[in-house]
C-alpha cells in the first residue's frame, strides 16, 4: 500500500509544480522587466564613462554628485523633510491610533473616517487645497486676520511646505497600520500590566510600544520610502532651492538634458531608500517566522 | 443571597454589589465575605456574572452599586494598579516581548525595589512554581502549563492580599489541569493566600475550594463547602448544575409525592414538585422490594471505576443509576432501584427541609 501511494503522491506533486510556477511567473517577469532591469541598467550607465568611444568603469559620476554643493544640499534637504515628516507622522498618528483602539462609540468611528479621508484624495488636489489654505492670503491667514492676529508667515514655498503636504497625505496609511498593530495587543496584556501596578504611561512605554514595534517599523519604513521619492508635494509646496531629489532628478533629466547625472541621482536615492527597504523586509520576514 | 456566616475580620467583603451594562444586569445584589487564607470558587455557567464579580474586585470594572472592602478598607473607587490584589488571567496574558524573569520582575521594578531584591524574589518565586532555569526564555518558548505557572508567579511575587484567578486552566488539557490545580492548592496553602477562583468546571471547584459560591443569572444561588453543595443543594439549579442528578417532575397529593409506583411522604403543600436523586443514591434491590421502583436497562456506559446505567421506569421516566463493577448487568435486564437519599424541590425551586420517609 505504501509503495503504491508514495509514487502517486510524487506524481500529484509533479503535476502541481508547473501550475505553481505559472502563477508566480507573471509577477516575477514584471518585477524583473520593470524593476530589476532598469536598476541594473542605471547602475551600469552610472558606473561607465565614455573614453575614446569605449565604455570604462568609473566612479566619476558619483564623485561629481558628491562634490557638487547643490546636489548635496538637495540630498540633505530630502533626508531632512523625510525624517521630519516620518517623525511627525509617528507623533500625530500614535495618539490617534491609541484613541481609536481604546475608545468605543460613534465619535471614534467619525474620527477614523476623517483621518482616513486623505487616502481617497489625489496628491495634486491636496497640494492645491493646501496652497489655498496655508498660502499667502489663504483661508488660514484670513481667519487669523479676522481674529486680530496679524504677521502670519506662510510655510508655502518654504522647507516646511512639503512637510505639511506629505504629513497630510501620510496620515491615513500610518494610522491604519498602527491601529491594526494595536488591535493585536490583547486587552488581557494591558489589564495584567495595570494589575501589577503600571499606570497609563508605563503601560504605553513598557507594554504597548514594544508589542506594536513591528507595526511601527512597517508603517514608518513604508512612509520613508514614499516620502524620500515624493515629487508632487515638494514640487508644488516646497522652495525652488534646495529641492527634493525627485524634483532635482526631473530637472536634471528634462531641463538640463543630463540623463546620466539624473540616473546617478536616482541610484543614490535608491540606495538611501534601500536602507528603509531592508528594514521593512527584515521586519516582514521576522513576523512570518514568529507566525504573527 | 447574603453570606451571613462571616465576621467583620474578613479579608474580602463584597456587600450588595450590582453591575449593570446598559439595560442588562450582569451582577445582581451579590454579597460575600471571605476570611484570610480561604480559597473560594465562584462557579456557574457562562454569562452568570462570576468573572464580572472578579473583575470588580480587581478594579477592572466599577460596581454600579454596593461596596467592596479589603481588610475593612473600601477599595471600590481605586483603579487596579492601586488595589492589593493580583489577578491570573484566562489566557495567561504574559508579555511576549519580555523573558520569564522580566515578566515576573516588572511589578517589582514598578515598586522601585533594589535590583538585588528583585533578582532574589524572582529566583524564589520561580523555584516555588517549579520553573527554575527558565528565567531567560520568552513566553513563546514555553508550554501552556509553564506559561500559566509564570502568570501565577507574576502575581504571587507581589504578595497580594487577595489572589484572583479567572478560569486560569480553561485553555489547558485535562491532565495538565488536574496537575496545575493541585500545585495551585499547594502554593495557596503554603503562602496562606486568600484566593477567589472563577471556574465553570464543577470538578475543579469541588476539588479546589474551601467554599463554593454557585452563581446563576447574576445572583448567588448557594454558598457552601463542596460537600454541602454536592450533598445538600439548596436550589433546583444547583442540584442540576453540580454533578449528575435525576430530576423527577411530580406532584404532591394528599401529603405524598409519587416516584413511579412508590408513594413518598413529603412535608410540602399540594402542587408540582421535583424529586432529585443522585445516581449513586440508588441501591439495587430485589424486584418487588418495598420502596423500590423497577425498570429495564436501556444503556450502560462504563466510566472506569463504575458503570452508569439508564433505566427506563415508564414511557416518560428514565433514571440514571450508578452500578458497581461487581454487579453483572446487561441491556434489557429488569432492575429494581431504591432511592436512599432524596431531595425535594418545591415549585419555587428551593429545597424543602430534610428527611423524607419512603413508604411502600
Amino acid at each position: 500500500m505504501t509503495s503504491l501511494s508514495a509514487p502517486l503522491g510524487r506524481q500529484k506533486r509533479a503535476r502541481r509544480f508547473p501550475v505553481g510556477l505559472l502563477l508566480v511567473a507573471a509577477p516575477v517577469i514584471l518585477v524583473v522587466a520593470l524593476v530589476i532591469y532598469p536598476i541594473l541598467s542605471s547602475l551600469s550607465t552610472t558606473l561607465n564613462v565614455d573614453v575614446a568611444g569605449a565604455g570604462r568603469f568609473s566612479l566619476a559620476n558619483y564623485a561629481r554628485f558628491f562634490s557638487d554643493d547643490q546636489s548635496l544640499r538637495n540630498l540633505r534637504f530630502t533626508a531632512w523633510f523625510t525624517t521630519t515628516t516620518v517623525a511627525l507622522l509617528f507623533l500625530v498618528c500614535l495618539p490617534l491610533a491609541l484613541y481609536l483602539r481604546f475608545s468605543f462609540g460613534r465619535l471614534p468611528a467619525f474620527v477614523q473616517a476623517i483621518a482616513t479621508f486623505p487616502l481617497f484624495v489625489p496628491g495634486i488636489i491636496v497640494a492645491y487645497a493646501l496652497i489655498r489654505f496655508i498660502g499667502p492670503n489663504g483661508t488660514l491667514q484670513s481667519l487669523l486676520d479676522a481674529a486680530g492676529l496679524h504677521g502670519y508667515r506662510t510655510p508655502y514655498l518654504t522647507t516646511w511646505g512639503p512637510v505639511i503636504g506629505l504629513l497630510w497625505e501620510g496620515i491615513p496609511l500610518t494610522l491604519l497600520v498602527l491601529v491594526s498593530g494595536l488591535s493585536q495587543v490583547p486587552q488581557a496584556a494591558i489589564d495584567a500590566a495595570r494589575d501589577v501596578g503600571a499606570g497609563p504611561l508605563r503601560i504605553l512605554v513598557f507594554i504597548i510600544l514594544p508589542l506594536i514595534r513591528n507595526s511601527i517599523i512597517v508603517a514608518l519604513s513604508l512612509e520613508f520610502l514614499r516620502i524620500f521619492g515624493a515629487f508632487t508635494q515638494p514640487y508644488l509646496l516646497g522652495p525652488a532651492s534646495p529641492e527634493s531629489m525627485g524634483v532635482y532628478m526631473q530637472r536634471t533629466f528634462g531641463d538640463l538634458q543630463d540623463p546620466v547625472q539624473a540616473a546617478t541621482q536616482a541610484m543614490i536615492t535608491f540606495l538611501c531608500c534601500s536602507v528603509a527597504g531592508v528594514i521593512y523586509v527584515r521586519t516582514i520576514i521576522a513576523n512570518r517566522r514568529a507566525g504573527r | 443571597m447574603r453570606d451571613q456566616t462571616r465576621s467583620t475580620l474578613d479579608k474580602l467583603s463584597i456587600d450588595h454589589i450590582v453591575k449593570r451594562f446598559g439595560p442588562s444586569v450582569a451582577v445582581d445584589d451579590v454579597s460575600l465575605s471571605i476570611p484570610t487564607g480561604e480559597l473560594v470558587c465562584l462557579l456557574g455557567p457562562s454569562g452568570c456574572g462570576k468573572s464580572t464579580v472578579l473583575r470588580m474586585v480587581a478594579g477592572f470594572e466599577m460596581p454600579s452599586a454596593g461596596r467592596i472592602a479589603i481588610d475593612g478598607e473600601d477599595v471600590g473607587t481605586l483603579p487596579p494598579n492601586r488595589r492589593p490584589t493580583g489577578m491570573v488571567f484566562q489566557g495567561h496574558a504574559l508579555w511576549s516581548h519580555m523573558t520569564v524573569a522580566q515578566n515576573i520582575a516588572f511589578g517589582l521594578k514598578l515598586r522601585h525595589l533594589p535590583r538585588a531584591t528583585v533578582n532574589q524574589k524572582v529566583a524564589e518565586v520561580l523555584e516555588l512554581v517549579g520553573l527554575k532555569g527558565f528565567e531567560h526564555r520568552h513566553p513563546g518558548q514555553l508550554s501552556g502549563g509553564q506559561q500559566q505557572r509564570v502568570a501565577i508567579a507574576r502575581c504571587v511575587v507581589l504578595e497580594p492580599k487577595i489572589l484572583l484567578m479567572d478560569e486560569p486552566f480553561s485553555a489547558l488539557d485535562a491532565h495538565l489541569r488536574v496537575r496545575l490545580r493541585e500545585e495551585v492548592r499547594t502554593i495557596q496553602r503554603r503562602l496562606g493566600l486568600t484566593t477567589v477562583f472563577v471556574t465553570h468546571d464543577q470538578e475543579e471547584a469541588l476539588t479546589l475550594a474551601d467554599r463554593i459560591v454557585v452563581m446563576n443569572a447574576g445572583r448567588i444561588e448557594q454558598i457552601g463547602t463542596p460537600d454541602s453543595i454536592y450533598g445538600r443543594p439548596g436550589t433546583r439549579f444547583v442540584a442540576g448544575f453540580i454533578g449528575t442528578m435525576n430530576m423527577i417532575e411530580t406532584r404532591v397529593q394528599g401529603g405524598a409525592a409519587r416516584l413511579g409506583p412508590i408513594a413518598i411522604a413529603v412535608d410540602a403543600p399540594e402542587g408540582p414538585v421535583t424529586l432529585a436523586v443522585r445516581p449513586e443514591d440508588f441501591s439495587l434491590v430485589e424486584v418487588g422490594s418495598a420502596g423500590s421502583v423497577a425498570g429495564v436497562v436501556e444503556r450502560i456506559i462504563d466510566l472506569g471505576a463504575f458503570r452508569m446505567a439508564d433505566i427506563r421506569i415508564d414511557a416518560g421516566l428514565v433514571l440514571k443509576a450508578q452500578i458497581g463493577k461487581g454487579r453483572r448487568i446487561a441491556v434489557g435486564d429488569t432492575l429494581a432501584l431504591r432511592p436512599e437519599h432524596l431531595i425535594l424541590f418545591g415549585a419555587d425551586g428551593t429545597a424543602r427541609p430534610a428527611a423524607i420517609p419512603i413508604a411502600a
